[in-house]
């Protein structure tokens, strides 16, 4: 068990050269000095870290992301329509000395033996239609989720969500990353176990 | 033997040419991209009170095109270092443009009053002309030359009101 930025994370390494499972072990939830006076519970949000890349991913809840987009005038029927959906929020930061690619088709999900298909960006247009939902905020909401293609430079960083369909039990999430401007490096894999859909925290 | 002086000269503007890239890549604060010069996407928005804004009629001078939300924490902590250089600058040499993605007045309103009240943003009310542009992310600056090519770009929340940038923006501007 190793204690990683207050959070308890559990690193089980895989044979595969530059391959990273990062299994996050929640029993004793956030980590702080002390315990607050009114203890907030965070969803969890699964951490690695190496001399290449740092990732962080955070499972959005769905009271998070209401309270977002509601802040952001987002109507009940859109709202709604998120939340019939799994949003994961990868946060990305390239600390190699080369560009390192960051292609979400080269991403998977999967449960056991079943891949997971992602959500993608022409899911949303027509349920945004059905709730009729403004351009501007299609447009807020398209810069919410995490760019599909983007050659990250040295030093650059990402976030942005991911969205699945709603799980009812744990999930991995591969990340594959290609390097190298013209992506001839070596990939570089970060697996993250046991990811889950939360639910509202109490 | 004839191959000799032109091996010579071909090694020396790779050297020149090397030097040449090490300097400037040494001159670029962090998080500046070069861009390949490609012509700036049309840019035609109105502010707050109704005036429009082409970027065709910026020639002649250098554009800082800055794309932002309120709702970005980033946009949040970077926007005051762009109100404190925004004085600077003889917008003659560089205009200062910002460009608020597909919120409404009230919000951007009551976000600038507060953090950068002498600027006065465009606003990309559909957030289409954020989609043309195409910056990686928000906030994005682009500075675009006084022909009306795309330069640089920079990254996410830089602090522009640091001596590093200063000197790179007056760099651009000749000053």
């Amino acid at each position: 068990m190793t204690v990683f930025k207050g959070i308890s994370l559990r690193y089980a390494w895989l044979s595969l050269a530059g391959v990273i499972t990062v299994a996050p072990a929640f029993a004793d939830g956030p980590g702080s000095a002390g315990p607050p006076a009114m203890p907030v519970q965070q969803p969890p949000s699964p951490r690695y870290e190496d001399a290449q890349v740092k990732v962080r991913v955070v499972m959005r809840t769905p009271d998070q992301l209401t309270a977002f987009y509601l802040g952001r005038g987002f109507n009940r029927a859109a709202i709604d329509k998120i939340l019939e959906t799994c949003f994961i929020t990868p946060i990305i930061h390239n600390k190699a000395l080369d560009v390192l690619w960051l292609e979400l088709d080269e991403w998977q999900f999967s449960q056991g033996d079943k891949v997971i298909t992602r959500i993608g960006r022409d899911y949303w247009p027509e349920k945004w239609r059905e709730a009729g939902l403004s351009q501007a905020h299609q447009s807020t909401f398209g810069w919410t989720l995490m760019p599909e293609v983007r050659d990250l430079r040295v030093d650059e960083g990402v976030g942005g969500s991911v969205v699945i369909p709603r799980q009812t039990g744990p999930f991995r999430l591969v990340m594959k990353f290609h390097t190298g401007a013209d992506k001839r490096g070596p990939v570089k894999t970060v697996v993250f176990e046991d990811l889950k859909c939360v639910s509202d925290l109490p | 033997m004839r191959k000799r002086p032109a091996l010579m000269r071909f090694l020396a503007c790779l050297s020149l040419a090397l030097l040449s890239w090490t300097a400037t890549a040494a001159e670029l604060p962090k998080g500046i991209l070069t861009l390949d010069g490609r012509e700036a996407p049309p840019l035609v928005l109105k502010n707050m009170d109704g005036e429009t804004w082409d970027i065709s009629n910026a020639r002649g001078h250098w554009v800082f095109v800055h794309f932002w939300a309120t709702w970005c924490g980033p946009c949040r902590r970077e926007m005051p270092t762009i109100q404190a250089i925004f004085p600077q600058f003889d917008p003659q040499q560089l205009e200062i443009v910002l460009i608020n993605v597909a919120e409404t007045e009230d919000t951007v309103f009551s976000f600038l009053a507060a953090v950068a009240p002498d600027i006065e943003p465009l606003m990309d009310n559909d957030g289409l002309a954020a989609e043309r542009w195409q910056p990686r992310g928000l906030p994005a600056s682009f500075f675009v030359d006084p022909e009306g090519r795309l330069r640089y770009l920079a990254l996410g929340g830089r602090p522009w009101d640091t001596p590093a940038y200063l000197d790179f923006i007056k760099s651009l501007i000749g000053d």
